[in-house]
């Protein structure tokens, strides 16, 4: 069993994100990154189905600047077998569509089973990276997946999925294209001897020249702003229960214009 | 709750700015690590700690072990932890390849087990233990006794602990009357009862390995005549079963804090069958144990430390959100109240904390990088990195621990009511610290140990070597006009360490022990107190060097937060070695002739 896991670095969830003055992204200088949570499923998936069928390989496929080595380090520390590091400055805030293009064409040298990402990265949020990969690669794919059953002959898996309220299963051939949900598995922290043993696989660096593509971006961002701070509350004390409601219901209506 | 326990970036800065840890990859043992694998490891300690240590902390508090049919039941995340310390070799983390280890320095995963004390201290305690029992076994044990229980401990299977208490015996080691007989069959039977052992029976693994102090039948009275056992809860058979080793658990003790983990009192050899198999030499126990007992000393220090850190974060985080009152300037009746972070005197509590966990972290690593310069570095240099880490280890251990007391108490006084109360962690934090001073030898043992043993070992030699370390750091400080003062200040208190030093000394010379050590408690805390200093200047130079290259806002800030950190502790805290001085060398036996009578 071959997996890509797409392995994306982001701001770490406990990062306070800052804009910059001008609006033209947020402040990077300070903040700590780590691998995107819905990507360490997927890694973790991987191994273990590497583990179960005791043969193939986990390849992390990873886009970004220098500092996603680490990112890559950490999965080959938790035991993948190797990584590809796309590092292109013409892919520093890229969108998801030109990051869809670059890990088509890295999938497509590689050769594959099965394709994990996770079903969202949580600093953009877009979600769509792993829909516009299989489209471009031509494959199915199932979305926000909880649950994964390969079946003996490698050849089709039977897939849980969320939906609204409950659980979908699905069955799909292989290769295909799965986007990672939390409640897949709980991934297993690095190891020390781990660690050391990542010190000595390979990550191939590569730049979008190699892979024979220049960047198309559909999107480009116009500003970015932060949420406006919440306003403080208002509270109505010492009155008959129905009076309040009455007057709760009035302000809904005439100043929050709520209902 | 406040999701910060440590200081990511201050740990950063110590390990490597300050302490240079990558120095030490230049020695053989560690010549296969670099930045990489050092960060690697501290992350995933990070998030090993935030995912799932920080979680169950106050859960631990609120279910604490519990007595059911003879044995003790702990949380069970105890199983969990223990595997995976055992399975990612954390347990292991710094024996040498053979055993299984990684061979990385005792300096990285002592801020790593200072991570996992800061998220929750009493989880900490179980794979700690267990590491230092197994490395007790790897120095002295014989080759069937390394076999037979470090591969099981490493792999998280089997507690580790130390077994030394008895009722009679806790300071006074010389008393304990835990009899071993010879059977020659390549045992001994072990006869006794020992108390407050912690982690000596729990549920979370399979078995409980003891390394246990002893008297052979007939030994010599006093520390010369105790020896070193590994007496199992349950021993191995032949064909590798486990059956009861004659070991029960007479019961539990119920603690002020830190009740995430237990301590039990045990009794061997009801039936006249707990074998114990000795460790090394007979007699030689005292000098084995001391191994694992200094290391648990930093580890108690940093412990502590962490405890610190954990109410730290907890109170600056409330400082900032909490609003109360107007700066005393603020004319205008009925503006808006202020958060209390503002208060010049919430700022002064919150600068105590820091200059308390900051410093003595920082003199928890500087000893674990003596320890592991102690046993890689050339023979001569070796030999005085371990005089520096002896000497050190009281204050380490000491320092901490005490002053960690009154800097949660501060952390709880931030948060005023709130702080006394359990929806906010302070209370608990202020529970779990109060341990330190007392286990792993208490501050009144620690006194005499530096005053009596230490500063006058080998005619003054270690004393000596800190003064020159001191110097080293007072010249180099010297050359960033910022520091000249602090360079000054610190010349000024080692002086005077070392007159009152000198003052004492013919006390001892003339025969006057009592009132030599009356005051040695006294004695360690100027010390430590000049040692917190000599690490708070290394910072202070650390942040110096760095500001001179610009650095970007975030980091300007750091260095900006960790000098005026440094200033306040030369400020509000050094000063107080000049009482302590007048004190010391007052020498007038005011205790040692105070009638008990009349107490
Ligand atoms: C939570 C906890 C965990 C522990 N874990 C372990 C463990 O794992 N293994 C283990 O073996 N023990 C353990 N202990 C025991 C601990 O090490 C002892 O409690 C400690 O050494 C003090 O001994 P004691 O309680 O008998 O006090 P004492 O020795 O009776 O001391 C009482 C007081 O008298 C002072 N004092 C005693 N002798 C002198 C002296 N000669 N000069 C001046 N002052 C003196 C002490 O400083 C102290 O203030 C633990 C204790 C606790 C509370």
């Amino acid at each position: 069993m071959k997996s890509l896991v797409c392995l994306k670095q982001v701001p770490d969830t406990e990062t306070q994100i800052k804009v910059k003055p001008d609006g033209t992204g947020i402040v990077t200088d300070g903040i700590k990154y780590v691998i995107n949570p819905y990507d360490e499923f997927s890694v973790e998936e991987a191994l273990r189905l590497k583990e179960k069928f005791k043969a193939g390989e986990v390849v992390i496929l990873t886009v970004g600047p220098d500092r996603c080595t680490e990112a890559i380090r950490t999965a080959l520390a938790m035991g993948a077998d190797r990584g590809i590091h796309v590092n292109d400055e013409s892919l520093n805030d890229a969108d998801p569509y030109s990051i869809a293009q670059v890990l088509a064409a890295a999938a497509s040298q590689e050769g594959y089973d099965l394709i994990f990402c996770g079903h969202r990265a949580i600093d953009d949020d877009f979600g769509e990276v792993g829909a516009m990969l299989a489209e471009l690669l031509q494959l199915p794919q199932v979305t926000l997946v909880t649950k994964l059953e390969i079946a003996d002959d490698t050849q089709s898996a039977v897939v849980e999925r969320d939906v609204e309220g409950g659980k979908e299963v699905i069955e799909v051939p292989l290769p295909c294209v799965l986007t990672s949900q939390k409640g897949l598995n709980e991934p297993r922290y690095a190891s020390l001897p781990g660690i050391m043993k990542a010190k000595k696989k390979k990550i191939d660096k590569k730049t979008a020249a190699d892979l024979g593509i220049t960047s198309e971006r559909k999107l480009a961002p116009t500003e970015y702003t932060m949420p406006p701070e919440r306003k403080a509350g208002k509270k109505y004390e010492d009155m008959e229960p129905a009076e309040a409601a009455k007057i709760v219901v009035e302000a809904l209506r005439s100043e929050a214009k709520v209902i | 709750m406040s999701r910060e326990f440590v200081h990511e970036r201050d740990l950063r800065f110590l390990l490597h700015e300050v302490h240079d840890l990558g120095s030490l990859t230049a020695y053989p043992y560690f010549e296969d690590h670099d930045r990489e694998t050092f960060d690697l490891v501290l992350n995933t300690a990070l998030k090993m700690a935030r995912d799932r240590l920080f979680t169950t902390f106050r859960d631990m508090d609120q279910n604490p072990p519990c007595f059911v049919d003879g044995a003790v039941r702990v949380h069970p995340m105890v199983a969990d932890f223990m595997k995976e310390c055992g399975d990612g070799g954390w347990i292991s983390a710094t024996a040498p390849y053979d055993l299984g280890g990684q061979q990385l320095p005792r300096l990285l995963i002592s801020a790593c087990v200072f991570v996992f004390a800061a998220a929750n201290y009493s989880a900490s305690v179980y794979p700690m233990l267990t590491s230092g029992a197994a490395r007790l076994i790897e120095s002295f044990g014989s080759e069937d006794l390394k076999r037979s229980y470090i591969p099981n401990m490493f792999e998280g299977k089997w507690q580790g602990t130390m077994a030394l208490t008895e009722p009679q015996a806790g300071s006074s080691l010389a008393d304990i009357t835990t009899q071993a007989q010879e059977t020659g069959h390549g045992y001994f039977l072990i006869k006794g009862q020992k108390i407050f052992i912690s982690a000596s029976d729990h549920d979370g693994v399979e078995n409980v390995i003891n390394l246990m102090l002893a008297r052979i039948k007939g030994a010599p009275a006093g520390v010369k005549g105790i020896s070193l056992f590994v007496v199992p809860k349950k021993r191995v058979r032949e064909d590798g079963s486990l059956v009861p080793n004659d070991l029960h658990i007479a019961g539990l003790y119920h603690k002020l804090g830190y009740r995430g983990a237990p301590i039990a009192q045990l009794s061997m050899g009801e039936n006249d069958d707990c074998r114990g198999f000795l460790v090394g030499k007979p007699h030689m126990g005292l000098q084995y144990m001391f191994q694992m007992m200094n290391e648990t000393r930093l580890e108690v220090g940093l412990g502590a430390a962490a405890i610190a850190s954990a109410a730290y974060h907890a109170a600056v985080r409330y400082c900032k959100e909490r609003t109360q009152g107007r700066r005393l300037a603020a004319k205008q009746a009925g503006s808006p109240p202020v958060p209390i972070i503002e208060h010049a005197d919430v700022k002064r509590m919150l600068l105590f904390q820091r200059a308390i966990v900051e410093g003595s972290l920082s003199l928890g690593l500087q000893c674990c990088k003596y320890s592991d310069l102690s046993k890689t570095a050339p023979e001569s240099d070796a030999l005085k990195f371990q005089l520096l880490l002896e000497l050190l280890t009281p204050a380490a251990k000491t320092f901490p621990s005490e002053m960690g007391i009154l800097s949660v108490s501060q952390g709880l006084q931030c948060l005023g009511g709130y702080g006394y109360c359990d929806e906010f962690p302070l209370e608990q934090y202020y529970r779990d610290v109060r341990i330190h001073p007392i286990h792993e030898g208490t501050t009144g043992i620690h006194g005499i140990d530096l005053l009596g043993r230490k500063v006058v070992m080998k005619d003054g030699q270690a004393l000596d070597l800190f003064r020159r370390e001191l110097e080293d750091a007072i010249k180099t400080a010297e050359y960033y006009p910022e520091l000249k003062p602090y360079a000054e200040r610190l010349d000024k208190s080692l002086e005077r360490l070392l007159e009152v030093t000198e003052s004492l000394i013919p006390l001892k010379h003339s025969g006057r022990t009592e009132l030599f050590l009356a005051d040695a408690t006294l004695y360690l805390e100027f010390f430590g107190l000049v040692a917190i200093a000599w690490q708070w200047l290394l910072q202070g130079t650390a942040c110096d060097k760095m500001l001179k290259t610009n650095p970007p806002q975030t980091e300007f800030n750091f260095y900006q937060g960790k000098l005026y950190t440094m200033r306040y502790f030369f400020h509000y805290e050094l000063p107080k070695t000049e009482a302590l001085a007048k004190r010391l060398t007052e020498a007038d036996g005011l205790t040692t002739e105070m009638h008990v009578d009349w107490l």
